[in-house]
């Protein structure tokens, strides 16, 4: 195999920290100017559809797998299931319109949230830290950097990178990110931070005295414009208010089951920016 | 050995790497790619070039998404450390290499880990140690599979 960059006539140790050299400037680079490696999602474009084409496959198999029986058992769940959720459909129409009526006495209208595109998620990296997702849609279907992503139950996370024919997203619980938030139902501004881990959020800067407690939702407030207000991220699960801390440690759980995400909703009409939100 | 296949080979461990199987998945998998820098590197003597180790976890950063340099950095370290430091290991049987293996595979997911620092704090987490346990104690079916296709593709060629 003959050497591209640097002839053998190196020694090894001298080409070993070249390399080092090389690929921390290549990281203080990417650093500096995110949308560096925008590109790069083209590159590695047909190993993120072999991993679509592997998992759709493997759902395929485990579907034809299941046999008739647990479906039908499936199926009667299902139907109990949908006769507890009719009436509660038909209690949120109710609560809907009077809704609607309640914000047009206010004059407050929540913004509509404008186009919107399903993308089916092709390749993940749950490492320490990294919590990222890639879908199969990109800057051709209008996929932006900044852009919300939601799922069944919230919000997931953001785009951070954008190629062609896919986009990566750093879910809610990455370590980069950071979200405006609100007590639901309330005023009070706060910030979710991601942790590096998928089950755990968390919300820093609060008092020690503060009046979270456990239970409560968190919704987007919609402050810096990147989040529609609103939107389901999660529930605190614990408070714990450490005498030697100044301040109280909070655990959210996320609304979204991040882990298990196939199919995500990201909100195409945003204003592009350069860098997703950062505390 | 024969280059397409290795190119095959190390598209294969980049899918297997980033398949989207769940988080649990995500932290218990052995790094295929290192996994696999070690075997070639192995079973190949000073064959294997820096520059292609650095080139292929250059992409492989960029398939993971993480900060470019990570991988490439650790397949580097990690291949100088096996061909100077550990060079015995070409002579021990796979079962011997075991320790030796996780002990590259550890090396190589703590200069990742630590390159992670770039964007910000990262956290201690099991898989650091789990996932190059995975890939020692898969280490011998790992190169039985391999050696065998290898001689496979050598005889019919």
């Amino acid at each position: 195999m003959p050497a591209l960059f640097f002839p053998r006539r190196y020694p090894p140790l001298l080409r070993v920290a070249a390399f080092v050299l090389l690929s921390i400037v290549i990281a203080g680079l990417s650093e500096k100017h995110p949308n560096m490696l925008n590109w790069s999602g083209n590159l590695t474009y047909p190993i993120h559809w072999l991993d679509l084409q592997v998992t759709e496959n493997w759902r395929t198999v485990g579907q034809y797998l299941q046999d008739r029986r647990s479906l039908l058992a499936e199926n009667a769940q299902m139907r109990e299931k949908l006769k507890t959720l009719e009436p509660k459909l038909l209690e949120n129409e109710i609560l809907h319109n009077e809704n609607r009526q309640l914000l047009a006495l206010l004059d407050s209208f929540p913004q509509p949230p404008g186009k919107m595109a399903v993308a089916q998620v092709i390749a993940e990296n749950f490492s320490p830290g990294s919590q990222l997702i890639t879908v199969n849609l990109g800057s051709r279907n209008g996929v932006q950097v900044g852009q919300p992503v939601l799922a069944a139950g919230g919000v997931a996370g953001q785009v951070i990178h954008v190629a062609d024919l896919s986009a990566q997203i750093a879910l809610i619980s990455d370590l980069d990110s950071s979200i405006p938030a609100q007590l639901a139902g309330t005023n009070l501004p706060l910030l979710v931070n991601g942790k590096g881990n998928i089950h755990w959020l968390s919300v820093p800067f609060q008092p020690r005295n503060t009046t979270l407690k456990a239970g409560d939702q968190l919704v987007t407030s919609g402050l810096g414009g990147r989040f529609p207000s609103g939107l389901h991220i999660g529930t605190i699960s614990r408070v714990i208010h450490n005498g030697d801390e100044p301040f109280a440690q909070i655990s959210v759980r996320p609304a979204v089951p991040l882990g298990q995400l196939t199919t995500v909703l990201i909100l195409l009409k945003n204003k592009p920016t350069s860098r997703p939100d950062k505390a | 050995m024969n280059a397409i296949a290795m190119v095959i080979a190390f598209f294969l461990a980049m899918v297997l790497e980033t398949l989207p199987s769940g988080p649990v998945y995500g932290m218990i998998h052995p790094d295929f790619v290192a996994m696999l820098l070690l075997y070639w590197s192995i079973r190949s003597g000073s064959e294997l070039s820096y520059t292609v180790v650095w080139l292929i976890g250059l992409l492989q950063d960029m398939v993971m998404g993480d900060v470019p340099g990570g991988q490439a950095v650790a397949g580097v370290l990690m291949i100088y450390a096996l061909v100077n430091g550990l060079g015995r290991v070409r002579h021990l049987s796979v079962w011997e290499q075991l320790v030796f293996i996780f002990m590259l595979l550890f090396a190589h997911r703590l200069i990742v880990w630590s390159w992670q620092l770039w964007s910000g704090p990262v956290s201690w987490h099991f898989s650091l140690l789990i996932s190059p346990l995975m890939g020692a104690l898969l280490w011998p079916l790992f190169t039985y599979l391999l050696d065998y296709l290898r001689h496979h593709m050598q005889a019919s060629s």
